[in-house]
């Protein structure tokens, strides 16, 4: 009688497992890769044109978030400052500055100064910074403690999960909106009650739907 | 059948194919393969690309795409990024101006919008308006001045001008011609009257292929003071009566959105008590007005004259004071129609109007304009003076193509517009401009007549330069830029200052300079402050209208128009007609507007010569038959397509077509229809011959069997004594058992729940809305072959039906985009939740979940979801990409898409009216649609809201839903069709 099966059949068992350990593998893998920060891009900190130190603004002097986002509060981009903006103070402050040579080149020759954007959503994502600030989100919810950092990095994950998170349980994030710029605002110990009476009274009710933000 | 059925459901259908077919004929893919031979591809070359494709994927994945922001060196104080801002300007077109707001991105036009306070838009903008931006980003209007073909520079022609200037300064501008369009602007009117003081002897000639010119001419034989010219405005919201006579008001025509917001306002009726206007509709072709009529008429075009001298003899005779006037012999079969049709007119005497096309002859605007003095009079018809606009003048072109051919022009400069393509074919300028040695063209692209001249100057768009309008009631209205000139364009006005002035000057100071003279007082700063926020001022007019003489009416219908000719039936008689899509062909390298289907024929991407069925029959033709049409010895193979309830015996040609320089959209589209237009029958002929050739077309792309709903009422509409005894007639036309719902239906009775009513009485079928959907929805144009296929992207399509016997057939219109089911058939069968309710109703597509398994638009009972069968939007050039809105998502290969009631708008209203501290209001979202109807006749809004505009008009008794018997919970309803038909006329 013909052998019904040929003969690299003998192996199949050793494919068949090979192929199981390789697919386990594989979805650990996945899970450990696409779970981790690398994939959400935690701590991407790009290099800027310019040495900015938002330690030194922010921080050490003291500057408002919104001296330079302007918008924030106004427009779904805070918005970066014109050249314009640096060189209120550096036309004095610092005049001759290395650092500041791009600055200046920008001044003088018209020409703009391409920042790399740190905090990237795609396309099909629409975030709305004036909708957050204005309901007492705080910067540093997003963007963590932009006043300690040298150079800015991207701290929280700005994953769907992420928003959704907050979206679905507020009361952690919120905080009076005059505090939103406020890095180093810590909630009190009544911040449940407080929380409780600031959706009320602003009539917050984040919503869960595709279309707030998809559209 | 239950007996609560009052009014049967009237037999529609799209297509003579389908009507003899008895249901669908359209076959979605065509071969078995499901694409055409022309992209077959070879299996090498597709894994080829394939291996590329994902190498380059596999790649590209590694890097996150590293993006820049790049902010301003200087922030301009008025713009905050993110932020859209509104300017007021004008979009000219012709000697008419349409006043329109332009909502720009950070300096980047994106939206054309209606100016409200313009008298001539209304807050509202045609297909026209809406697709102009693109024709502002086109990329093939990219490239600078061109001087024998070779790239020159616009001060390099300056040069080049001063010497010419100096010599014809010396001569007092002998053998200078200008060659311009008409136009309403004050602007060029007062360089044009420079123009006229420094260079005396010099030429103007004034030219346009499709003008108002016979009505003004017209207007000048009714009236005491025949050097003028004149215009009438209308306001047929005042009218009871109106009679159309070959006159497609609605659509086709000037002033068409003053019209028919008129208009509709006495069609929008509340309750079955309601007065209605009634129209009475008389014309050779099937234009959309003949599709809102109330009673319609077909004629020849030769008919038309005597048509309107019998109804006037008629009035007359029924005691319309006229004047003494000749006797008419009738107008056989139909006398005793046009007896109860005068009747009629004469019982609403001082609320009957009569509207004659543009086309017609001057002679008939004359009765015409005299019928609606005694007939209508003020404020139903007002006589307002043309002031400071310009009319094309046809007459004046023979003395000027003789100059030319005698050579007596040594220089020749072209304002605008495409001689060379749109010229009668007897003048021949092609050849005319050989006998001129300089030819200067100021042209938004290197169009034809470009191609022909030595210089061509790129002119730059209304949406780049300042200028300024008279709107047809002389108010004022500025163009005002909205972005720098993206190629260093230069405006007519500058081109035509330099002439006049000898000084190369900004057109915004010209056009100050303008405003300051025709401003006799007060603040000139302030005014002019005012004038850029409003777009408009008032100024006073200029002086009284003119009156009509009634004394004129017996000279006028002596003419030879007026009488009654037999004709052979082999004696074909044709009208030239500007196309709903490229009019001119001014639009023939737009895109949006290329892919529009038209109104009538549901044709895109081609034009034919439109024949009624009974001729079709005659000449044994089918959609597609190419034939050969020859008059007066000219002749061009076109291939026909046939329109039910046009004249018999009457060729329709649209003009607009076969540019052959018109860029990467238009040329070569369609057949140029001017080739057999001559100077005398620039509008109308007869003597036209049809030899069929054999050949035929089989790629011509039309939507009308596209999306086909298998016979079910989806239009329902009844006449007004109909409806009078069954108020409910809509919502019973529909039997159905009570309907349950296999699910647990979800709660909308919080919050805002959106919702939208049309309201089919007031549509008018002008596709405006889908324009408007286009451009605010960043919608892709996909081309002929695709369209063919099926596959056309607009989530707005407007259904066009035909119900009654082929040869007198009726048409109506229906707006059909997504409907938003409360229980859409889409999301229970989309496996990947990419299509799902949200807390407000709308019904949303995720486009970054979508598989593109197409499950959604299988089970869509409306057939109104659009797939991405390619990546349309890949290609788009650099400079069309900035038409594109920021606020919506632009979609890719295998993404499915549909209306979502513009939720970005919907977005952006409730964000602003927060941080403004408010609650949104009814009106505080308005869609790009509902935005842009002329008519009105899309309301959007709460639904939750009893007071709330949108709930009134859908508690209305015509309001229906289609198909509610699937018990799907449309959240977009529709109001039913009402017609007024004349009792007396119904029953002869």
């Amino acid at each position: 009688m013909a052998q019904f099966f040929p003969k690299w059949t003998n192996r199949l068992p050793l494919y068949v497992g090979l192929g199981v350990v390789l697919t386990a593998v594989g979805v650990v893998a996945s899970v450990w890769y696409f779970g981790s920060p690398w994939y959400t891009d935690v701590g991407y900190q790009p290099v800027q044109p310019v040495a900015y130190s938002h330690k030194l603004h922010a921080g050490d002097l003291g500057l408002d978030c919104r001296y330079c986002h302007t918008n924030v509060e106004r427009s779904a981009v805070a918005s970066l400052p014109p050249t314009q903006t640096c060189m209120n103070c550096h036309k004095f402050i610092l005049p001759e500055s290395e650092k500041l040579a791009p600055v200046r080149a920008s001044w003088e020759s018209g020409q703009p100064i391409e920042w790399v954007r740190v905090h990237n959503l795609p396309d099909y994502a629409y975030f709305d910074h004036s909708a957050h600030v204005t309901a007492g989100v705080g910067c540093v919810s997003c963007h963590g403690n932009v006043a300690r950092m040298e150079v800015v990095r991207q701290v929280e994950p700005l994953s769907m999960s992420w928003c959704l998170d907050c979206h679905r349980n507020p009361e952690p994030h919120l905080r009076p909106v005059e505090e939103v710029t406020n890095m180093t605002w810590s909630p009190r110990q009544d911040h449940d009650q407080f929380a409780k009476d600031h959706i009320e009274k602003m009539k917050l009710s984040p919503s869960t739907d595709c279309s707030r933000c998809h559209r | 059948m239950s007996d609560k059925i009052k009014i049967e459901q009237q037999q529609y259908w799209r297509s003579l194919e389908a009507r003899a077919a008895g249901g669908e004929v359209f076959d979605p893919v065509p071969d078995s393969a499901g694409h055409s031979s022309d992209n077959s591809w070879s299996r090498r070359s597709f894994l080829t690309l394939m291996g590329a494709s994902m190498a380059m994927a596999g790649l590209a994945s590694c890097r996150r795409p590293k993006e820049r922001i790049i902010p301003y060196v200087q922030a301009p104080e008025e713009i905050v990024p993110g932020n859209p801002k509104q300017y007021a300007t004008t979009m000219p077109f012709g000697n008419r101006s349409y006043g329109a707001l332009v909502t720009t991105h950070e300096g980047r036009p994106t939206k054309i919008e209606g100016n409200p306070l313009h008298p001539s838009s209304l807050g509202a903008a045609s297909a026209y308006m809406q697709a102009s931006i693109l024709d502002l980003y086109d990329p093939d209007r990219a490239g600078g001045v061109v001087h024998d073909g070779v790239d020159a520079s616009w001060d390099y022609f300056v040069a080049h001008w001063k010497t010419l200037e100096e010599k014809f300064l010396a001569n007092e501008g002998e053998g200078l011609a200008v060659l311009a369009e008409p136009f309403a602007s004050p602007t060029l009117f007062r360089l044009k009257r420079e123009f006229e003081k420094r260079f005396p002897r010099a030429t103007w000639a004034t030219w346009e292929p499709v003008s108002d010119e016979n009505v003004v001419k017209g207007r000048k034989l009714a009236s005491y003071t025949p050097s003028e010219d004149h215009r009438q405005v209308y306001r047929l919201d005042l009218a009871k009566v109106i009679v159309a006579v070959d006159s497609d008001f609605l659509l086709g025509e000037p002033e068409s959105i003053t019209m028919a917001r008129g208009f509709a306002s006495g069609r929008k009726v509340a309750t079955e008590n309601d007065e209605m206007n009634r129209l009475y509709v008389v014309e050779s072709a099937h234009t959309v007005t003949g599709a809102s009529a109330d009673h319609r008429l077909r004629l020849k075009p030769s008919e038309i004259g005597p048509f309107l001298k019998a109804l006037a003899v008629e009035l007359k005779k029924q005691g319309l004071n006229l004047g003494d006037i000749p006797e008419s012999h009738g107008f056989g079969e139909h006398s005793q129609s046009i007896a109860v049709m005068a009747r009629d007119l004469m019982a609403a005497q001082g609320s009957a109007v009569i509207l004659a096309g543009l086309h017609l002859s001057p002679e008939v605007h004359g009765l015409v304009a005299l019928l609606n003095d005694v007939m209508a009079g003020e404020p139903i018809v007002r006589w307002v003076r043309g002031g400071s606009s310009s009319v094309a003048d046809t007459s004046a072109l023979g003395s000027f193509a003789a100059d030319v051919s005698e050579g007596h022009i040594d220089t020749m400069v072209i304002l605008s517009g495409n001689p060379v393509f749109d010229m009668p074919a007897d003048v021949d300028f092609k050849r005319l401009l050989k006998n001129t040695r300089n030819t200067m063209h100021v042209s938004l692209h290197r169009n034809e007549t470009a191609q022909e001249c030595n210089w061509y100057l790129p002119k730059a768009h209304y949406l780049e330069s300042w200028s300024d309008a008279r709107a047809a009631d002389s108010t004022y209205s500025v163009i005002q830029p909205t972005i720098e000139p993206l190629h260093g364009a230069k405006s007519e006005v500058e081109l035509l200052s330099l002439m006049v002035s000898g000084t190369d000057k900004s057109s915004h100071e010209i056009v100050r300079d303008t405003f300051k003279w025709m401003m006799s007082s007060g603040d000139f700063e302030k005014s002019w402050q005012r004038v850029l926020h409003d777009g408009i001022v008032r100024l006073e007019p200029e002086g009284p209208g003119p009156r009509p003489n009634p004394n004129a009416a017996k000279s006028i219908l002596e003419n030879r128009v007026f009488a009654r000719q037999v004709t052979e039936a082999s004696n074909l008689e044709v009208i030239f007609t500007p196309s709903y899509s490229t009019y001119d062909g001014r639009f023939a390298n737009n895109g949006w507007l290329q892919e529009l289907p038209d109104p009538v024929t549901k044709l895109a991407w081609d034009n034919a010569a439109l024949i009624s069925p009974t001729t079709a029959n005659e000449f044994d033709l089918v959609n597609g038959d190419i034939v050969t049409l020859a008059l007066k010895g000219r002749s061009i193979e076109i291939p026909i397509w046939i329109v039910p309830g046009q004249a018999d015996q009457t060729v329709i040609l649209p003009l607009g077509y076969g540019r052959t320089q018109a860029g990467r959209v238009g040329s070569n589209v369609g057949v140029n229809t001017y080739e057999l237009r001559t100077t005398d029958a620039m509008h109308f002929a007869t003597g036209l011959s049809m030899t069929k050739t054999g050949r035929r077309r089989d790629d011509m792309a039309n939507t009308q069997d596209h999306s086909s709903m298998e016979g079910r009422p989806i239009v329902r509409e009844a006449t007004l004594d109909e409806y009078k005894k069954h108020p409910e007639f809509a919502r019973e036309m529909v039997e159905h058992p009570p309907l349950t719902s296999l699910w647990e239906e979800h709660d909308y009775s919080e919050g805002y729940q959106w919702g939208m009513a049309i309201d089919l009485n007031a549509c008018i079928g002008c596709n405006a809305c889908v324009v408007a959907c286009q451009s605010e929805n960043n919608i892709p144009v996909v081309g002929r072959e695709q369209v063919q296929k099926g596959r056309e992207m607009h989530w707005l399509r407007v259904d066009r039906y035909f119900n009654g016997e082929p040869e007198n057939a009726l048409m109506v219109h229906q707006p059909v985009a997504c409907q938003h089911c409360e229980n859409a058939p889409c999301e229970q069968v989309c496996p990947v939740a990419a299509t799902v309710h949200d807390k407000e109703g709308l019904n949303t597509m995720v486009y970054n979940r979508c598989i593109g398994t197409r499950y959604c638009a299988n089970n869509c009972p409306y057939k109104v979801r659009r797939f991405n069968f390619f990546n349309f939007t890949k290609d788009i050039p650099e400079t069309t990409q900035m038409a594109q809105n920021p606020d919506v998502t632009v979609r890719s290969r295998g993404v499915m898409e549909k209306c979502t009631y513009c939720t970005q708008r919907i977005n952006r209203a409730r964000r602003d009216t927060k941080l403004a501290g408010a609650k949104l209001n009814d009106g505080d979202v308005v869609t790009a649609c509902q935005q842009t109807c002329p008519t009105g006749a899309i309301v959007f809004g709460d639904i939750n809201d009893p007071n709330s505009e949108v709930s009134k008009v859908k508690k209305r008794n015509r309001g229906y839903e289609l198909l509610s018997e699937l018990n799907v919970k449309p959240r977009t309803s529709f109001l039913a069709k009402i017609r007024n038909p004349n009792p007396e006329l119904e029953e002869s």
